[in-house]
C-alpha cells in the first residue's frame, strides 16, 4: 500500500486574511506527537526549486510522528504582499507567529528548520526569542553563513543579466556588484531576476552572520551538502560552527553528498539528506 | 480589493494535489463563467518563476476573473513521483473538476501554460470540453537537433556582435578551446547527429554569458513526436489561442523555427482563432514587472474579448 497516498493530505491554508495572509501547509504528525517543526524557506528563487525537498521532507517528518508547519514567509511563495515590500523584522514575526500556531494546533514545542537564509533567519529569530521560550531544537539546512556575501552573490545576477542584455562587460572586475550595493545604500530598490528588494531588507540580510548570534540553548543540528561523501564542513561552516560552539551551543554537524537542490536548473533530490535529517533527531520513546 | 484567496487539497490518481484559488473580484460578477487555470511550466511550482504565476493568479482576479494555480503530481507541495509534463492529463482533469467546484456558475475554462506546461495544455485541451481558449507562452518544442539549429542561429550570431565578447577576446579571456567544442558539438546535433541520445542535452556554450537556461519541467527525454503531438492538439482544439512570445528567448525561437519550417504549422498560426503577441525584450521567465505585467494585461483583455465573442465559435466547433 502507498504509505504516503494512505496518510492524510497535509492541510493547506492561509493565517489570517488580507495583508496579514501567510500561507501555510500543515502536516499533522501519524500517531502521537514527538515534537513540532516549523520549515522557514530559502531566498527569491531558492525556494522555489527547493520547495520539492521540503515537502519530502515535511511528509517524512511528519511519518515519524512530528507536525510539521510550512509557512510561506510575507511577500514570498502564496503569502500576501510584494516581495519588494518584505522586510528582516516582517519576516521574524511571521515565524513566530508561525511557532505559535503550530505549538497551539499539536500540543507539542516546535523547533525551527531552516533553509539556507531561512537557516540564518532561523538563528536569528532563536535568538530573539531565548529570553522568552528557549526552542526545543534547530535543524539548519546548508545555512547561510555570511549575509554580506550572499547578498553579493544574490546581485551578480544582476551583474550577469545586464552583460547579455546590454553587452556591458562587469563580470571580471568587482565594480559590478559594488556599484549596486552603492545604490542600495543610497536608498534605491533593485529588481534582480524578477525579485525587487528593498534597500532595507537588503542592509539586514547584509549585516547577518551566523558566527554573531549569541548561540540558542538547545541541540542544533548543522546540516552542510558536499558534492561527494567524506568531505568535511565547508571552511565557512565550520568557522560559524566553532564559534556558535565557544559561545556555548551544542551544534551536531552533518556533511552528506548530493545535489545543491535549491540552486540546481532542475528539481533535484537529495535523498540522503532527507535520511541524515530523520537520523539526527532523538529515537522515540516506545515502550515496545 | 479581490476577496481572499483559498487554499485547496484535492486527489489525483490517489495522490494529493495543492491548489491555490484566487476568486474573483465581486464588482466583475458576470464575467465569473470563464476562469484560467495556470499550468506551471519548468521546474517551478504553483507560485512561478520570480512568483509571476501568483501575481497573474491576483491580477486576473482583481479584473474579475477567477484563478486557479496547483501543483501537478510530483511537483511542489503536491504528492507523488516527479512526472514529465507530456503525462499530466489526469492532473489537469482533476485540477478543472476542483476549479469548477470551487466557482459557482462557472462553465468554462481558459488554460494558461507557460513553457512545456503550454505544450501540456495543447495536448490536453482538445480532450475536454470546458476548455474554452488556450493562452501559451514561449511553448516547450524542443527536440536535439531544434535546439542545435536555434542556439547556432539565434545565439551565436548575435553573441558575434556583442562586445562584450570581443572585449573578452581581447582580453584573453575567452576559452577558444571550449567555444569550439561546443560549437562542433551544436552544428553535429543540428544535421542531426545526435538524434541518437534523444533529449541528451546539447554541448552548452561554454562562455559564461549562456543563453538563458531552459525551463523543462523535468530532466526526462521529450518523446521524439512532440512536434506531431503539438501539432495534433493545435488541430485538434477548435477554440481561441493567444500566443505570446519572448523576443530573448532560445525556447520560443525554436517553436518559431518549428513553425517556420511547415506549411502546416504557419496555416495554423495564421488562422483568425489566433492571436499572437511578441514581447521583444522579455526573457523566457518574464522576469522584469513591466513584462509581467504587460503579460496579464494581454492574458485579462484577452479572456474578456474571446469570452464574449469567441464562446459561439467554440460551440459550433465538432468535438470528439
Amino acid at each position: 500500500m502507498n504509505t504516503i497516498a494512505a496518510a492524510p493530505p497535509a492541510q493547506p491554508f492561509f493565517l489570517d486574511s488580507g495583508a496579514a495572509a501567510r500561507f501555510c501547509l500543515y502536516h499533522a504528525p501519524v500517531g502521537a506527537c514527538r515534537g513540532a517543526w516549523l520549515y522557514l524557506h530559502p531566498f527569491a528563487e531558492e525556494m522555489n526549486k527547493s520547495r520539492r525537498m521540503a515537502a519530502l521532507q515535511a511528509r517524512a517528518l511528519a511519518q515519524h510522528g512530528y507536525a510539521v508547519l510550512q509557512l510561506d514567509l510575507y511577500g514570498c511563495g502564496d503569502s500576501a504582499g510584494d516581495f519588494g515590500d518584505a522586510r528582516w523584522e516582517i519576516w521574524q514575526e511571521d515565524a513566530a507567529r508561525g511557532l505559535a500556531w503550530l505549538e497551539q494546533q499539536s500540543g507539542c514545542a516546535a523547533g525551527l528548520w531552516g533553509l539556507r537564509l531561512g537557516a540564518l533567519l532561523a538563528l536569528d529569530v532563536a535568538q530573539q526569542m531565548a529570553q522568552a521560550r528557549p526552542l526545543p531544537g534547530l535543524l539548519l539546512w546548508q545555512p547561510v553563513t555570511n549575509g554580506s556575501q550572499f547578498l553579493t552573490q544574490f546581485l551578480r545576477l544582476k551583474v550577469a543579466s545586464q552583460m547579455l542584455t546590454d553587452g556591458r562587460d562587469g563580470g571580471n572586475n568587482s565594480g559590478g556588484t559594488a556599484a549596486l550595493k552603492q545604490s542600495l545604500a543610497a536608498g534605491q530598490a533593485l529588481e534582480i531576476a524578477g525579485y525587487t528588494i528593498d534597500p532595507a531588507l537588503a542592509l539586514a540580510i547584509e549585516t547577518r552572520s551566523a558566527d554573531k548570534f549569541t548561540p540558542p540553548a538547545c541541540p542544533v543540528h548543522w546540516f552542510d551538502i558536499a558534492a561527494e561523501s567524506g568531505r568535511p564542513l565547508s571552511p565557512a561552516a565550520a568557522r560559524a560552527v566553532s564559534a556558535l560552539g565557544a559561545a556555548g551551543a551544542t551544534v551536531s554537524t552533518h556533511v552528506v553528498a548530493g545535489p545543491q537542490f535549491w540552486a540546481t536548473q532542475e528539481i533535484e533530490e537529495c535523498q540522503t539528506l532527507l535520511d541524515a535529517t530523520i537520523e539526527s533527531l532523538p529515537e522515540p520513546c516506545h515502550a515496545a | 480589493m479581490p476577496p481572499d484567496e483559498q487554499a485547496l487539497t484535492f486527489p489525483c490518481a490517489g495522490e494529493w494535489l495543492t491548489a491555490i484559488l484566487s476568486p474573483a473580484a465581486q464588482c466583475a460578477s458576470p464575467l465569473q463563467r470563464r476562469g484560467v487555470l495556470i499550468v506551471v511550466g519548468g521546474p517551478q511550482y504553483r507560485a512561478g518563476s520570480h512568483r509571476q504565476f501568483a501575481l497573474l493568479a491576483r491580477a486576473l482576479a482583481a479584473q474579475g476573473i477567477p484563478a486557479m494555480r496547483f501543483d501537478y503530481r510530483g511537483m511542489g507541495d503536491s504528492g507523488g513521483p516527479a512526472r514529465n509534463f507530456e503525462d499530466v492529463d489526469s492532473d489537469l482533469r482533476a485540477a478543472i473538476d476542483r476549479f469548477m467546484a470551487a466557482v459557482p456558475g462557472m462553465e468554462e475554462v481558459v488554460i494558461w501554460g507557460l513553457c512545456d506546461a503550454a505544450s501540456a495544455a495543447l495536448f490536453y485541451a482538445q480532450h475536454d470540453r470546458r476548455v474554452s481558449g488556450l493562452v501559451l507562452l514561449n511553448p516547450w518544442a524542443r527536440t536535439p537537433d531544434g535546439h542545435a539549429r536555434a542556439t547556432l542561429k539565434h545565439y551565436y550570431v548575435e553573441r558575434l556582435l556583442q562586445p562584450a565578447l570581443w572585449k573578452k577576446v581581447a582580453s584573453g579571456q575567452f576559452e577558444f578551446g571550449k567555444a569550439l567544442r561546443s560549437l562542433t558539438g551544436l552544428l553535429r546535433a543540428s544535421r542531426g547527429g545526435a538524434t541518437e541520445q534523444p533529449g541528451a542535452a546539447v554541448p552548452a556554450p561554454s562562455d559564461a554569458a549562456a543563453p538563458a537556461p531552459r525551463a523543462s519541467a523535468s530532466a526526462m527525454p521529450a518523446s521524439p513526436n512532440l512536434h506531431a503531438r503539438m501539432q495534433a492538439g493545435w488541430q485538434g482544439f477548435p477554440g481561441p489561442i493567444l500566443l505570446i512570445i519572448s523576443g530573448a528567448d532560445l525556447t520560443a525561437q525554436e517553436f518559431l523555427d518549428m513553425v517556420k519550417a511547415s506549411r502546416q504549422w504557419r496555416k495554423l498560426l495564421a488562422a483568425p482563432r489566433v492571436q499572437r503577441r511578441t514581447l521583444p525584450a522579455a526573457d523566457h521567465t518574464f522576469s522584469r514587472r513591466e513584462w509581467r505585467d504587460q503579460v496579464a494585461a494581454w492574458t485579462a483583455a484577452w479572456v474578456h474579448e474571446t469570452g464574449q465573442t469567441g464562446n459561439r465559435a467554440h460551440e459550433i466547433g465538432a468535438r470528439a
